[in-house]
């Protein structure tokens, strides 16, 4: 195809636009709304997971010797449970160095336990993965050399429960839009078509090919597509931007994702956006490409 | 150029608008179709530009079987077939430069050819002076002949007129019919179909008569009417 025939299709979409602002207007509001609300669940996903994975990292299963377990006992345990499948690293604390770095931490107040220490030998097991840390807990139990054992998973399982439930219920919430979005859009090149019967009946007439025909409408809509989302985009971008210096002023022990890492997202957004135009102008014109 | 074979054309309804027509047209022939309204011309127009199919029989445009033609082809053939209607269809928010050269733009020609064609059709039909008007600003006659540029700017080898100076006075009519004759003279196969007794009086060209879908007289220099 050549140029000027691409310019033609431009120039004939464009005017497609200025004669129905409103319908425009309509579609790449209703577009934006959706990938907006598309583009909010992403990045509250985005940050939930980082949030996951933060205190994943953190993950250590704390097993506490019973009193008295004989040194040679805790080594032995140790050293089985370095050899589990899963375990990453394991650490032995003995409770005397326990208390030291509790009296580093609070002085005087631990001055009143003068030289009894009611603390127990603890050994710090990390996992891989936090799937394994269950497990861990579990094995650890059985020895018989474990007082008790105390882990963080349940904080981690609740974030990831409620990770995966935003970005599900964002998806489906967004999917509905979405499609509300396309149909806009779908109505908005109908009514292009009606308006333009006039110009496809003489291009039929003097032998236009059918994608010159289509061309117009096909770029038109995917343009109020990528109009829509390009709104989204940026109401979402300067929106989380805001949103991390109020949360770092505020919060500041909350983790954000940066800007850059949310860049993917946006950019699928305005995909989307593209997709959705595109799609909903296809398929008005199946009804036009026949008779 | 044009050829029907034992063509009928059957609208649902049922309405049998033609019944086993044939005829041949060679390149270069200036022809009238006549007969009452209902006849069946504007079928035959519209199936020689593929905007219907025959129910029966062959029709071959430039020596292609149009029954052969695929969707994708439609377009091509319309190209080498210029159409004009009673009713001219021009876009009335174009000038009548835009009006011409959306012809070519949509076949695709280089902006080149767009501006070398334009003028030379609006010239060939006497309007190079009213370019830049709006149709609204334009008489039947001058709407008429910017259709006929827009027909003819792709340099079709045929052309088709469904009663082209059914709106016009007689004497715009003439006036029409003069540049057609000299379109034809430039070597254009020439289709008109008409009500206009006196034109094809006066002309005296070939003759084609339809009545009730059936060809009842084929005259190579005929009139408007049996002849007594
Ligand atoms: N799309 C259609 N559906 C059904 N019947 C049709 C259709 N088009 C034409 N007809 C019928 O076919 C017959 C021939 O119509 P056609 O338009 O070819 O006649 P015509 O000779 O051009 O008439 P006129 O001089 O009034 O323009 C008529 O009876 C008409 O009612
Ligand atoms: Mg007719």
């Amino acid at each position: 195809m050549r140029l000027s025939t691409l310019g033609f299709i431009a120039s004939e979409a464009v005017q497609n636009v200025r004669r129905n602002p409103v319908m425009a207007m309509a579609s790449i509001t209703t577009a934006a709304i959706s990938l907006l609300i598309l583009g909010v669940f992403l990045l509250v996903s985005v940050n939930l997971n980082l949030w996951t994975h933060t205190v994943e990292g953190q993950v250590e299963v704390e097993a506490f010797f019973r009193p008295h377990t004989p040194a040679r006992a805790e080594a032995a345990a140790v050293s089985a449970v370095r050899r589990w499948r899963g375990v990453q690293a394991v650490s032995f604390v003995s409770r005397a160095q326990v208390l030291r770095s509790m009296r580093r931490e609070y002085g005087s107040v631990l001055t009143a336990l003068g030289n009894h220490n009611p603390l127990l030998d603890e050994m710090n097991v990390k996992v891989y993965r936090p799937r394994d840390v269950r497990a861990a807990v579990l094995r650890l139990r059985r020895m018989p050399a474990a007082a008790h054992v105390t882990y963080q998973s349940r904080v981690v399982e609740r974030l990831f429960q409620l990770g995966s439930l935003v970005r599900m219920g964002g998806i489906v919430f967004a999917a509905l839009l979405a499609l509300g979005a396309l149909l806009v859009i779908h109505n908005a090149i109908r009514v292009a078509i009606f308006a333009r019967r006039r110009e496809v009946a003489i291009m039929r007439l003097v032998g236009a090919t059918d994608g010159l025909v289509r061309g117009p409408f096909l770029l038109e809509g995917t343009l109020l597509g990528l109009a829509g989302a390009l709104v989204a985009v940026i109401v979402v971008g300067v929106g989380y931007h805001w949103a991390m210096t109020v949360v770092q002023r505020s919060l500041p022990f909350l983790p954000l994702a940066p800007i850059e890492r949310v860049v993917p997202d946006l950019l699928e957004v305005l995909g989307l956006g593209v997709v959705i135009g595109y799609i909903g102008s296809r398929l008005s014109l199946r009804g036009l490409m026949r008779g | 150029m044009i050829e029907f074979l034992g063509v009928s054309k059957v609208y649902p309804g049922p309405v049998e608008a033609l019944r086993n027509v044939t005829f041949r047209i060679d390149k270069g022939e200036f022809v009238f179709l006549v007969g009452p309204s209902g006849a069946g011309k504007s079928t035959i127009l519209r199936l020689i530009h593929r905007e219907e199919r025959p129910s029966q029989g062959m029709i071959l445009v430039n020596h292609h079987p149009l029954n052969k033609l695929r969707r994708r082809q439609v377009p091509f053939l319309r190209r080498q077939v210029g159409m004009i209607f009673q009713d001219f269809r021009l876009l009335p928010d174009r000038t009548v430069y835009d009006n011409v050269a959306f012809s070519l733009r949509v076949q695709e020609a280089s902006p080149r050819e767009i501006r070398r064609r334009v003028p030379e059709t609006l010239d060939l039909v006497g309007l190079g002076h009213k370019a830049q008007v709006f149709p609204q600003h334009l008489s039947g006659g001058e709407q008429q002949r910017v259709a006929l540029a827009r027909a003819l700017v792709g340099r079709p080898p045929i052309l088709v007129a469904d009663e082209p100076t059914g709106n016009l006075d007689p004497e715009t009519a003439a006036e029409v019919v003069r540049i057609l004759l000299e379109v034809n003279r430039r070597g254009t196969t020439l289709l008109m179909a008409t009500h206009a007794k006196a034109l094809v009086d006066s002309v005296r060209r070939r003759v084609i008569a339809l009545d009730h879908g059936v060809v009842v007289r084929d005259d190579a220099v005929g009139a408007y009417d049996v002849e007594a």
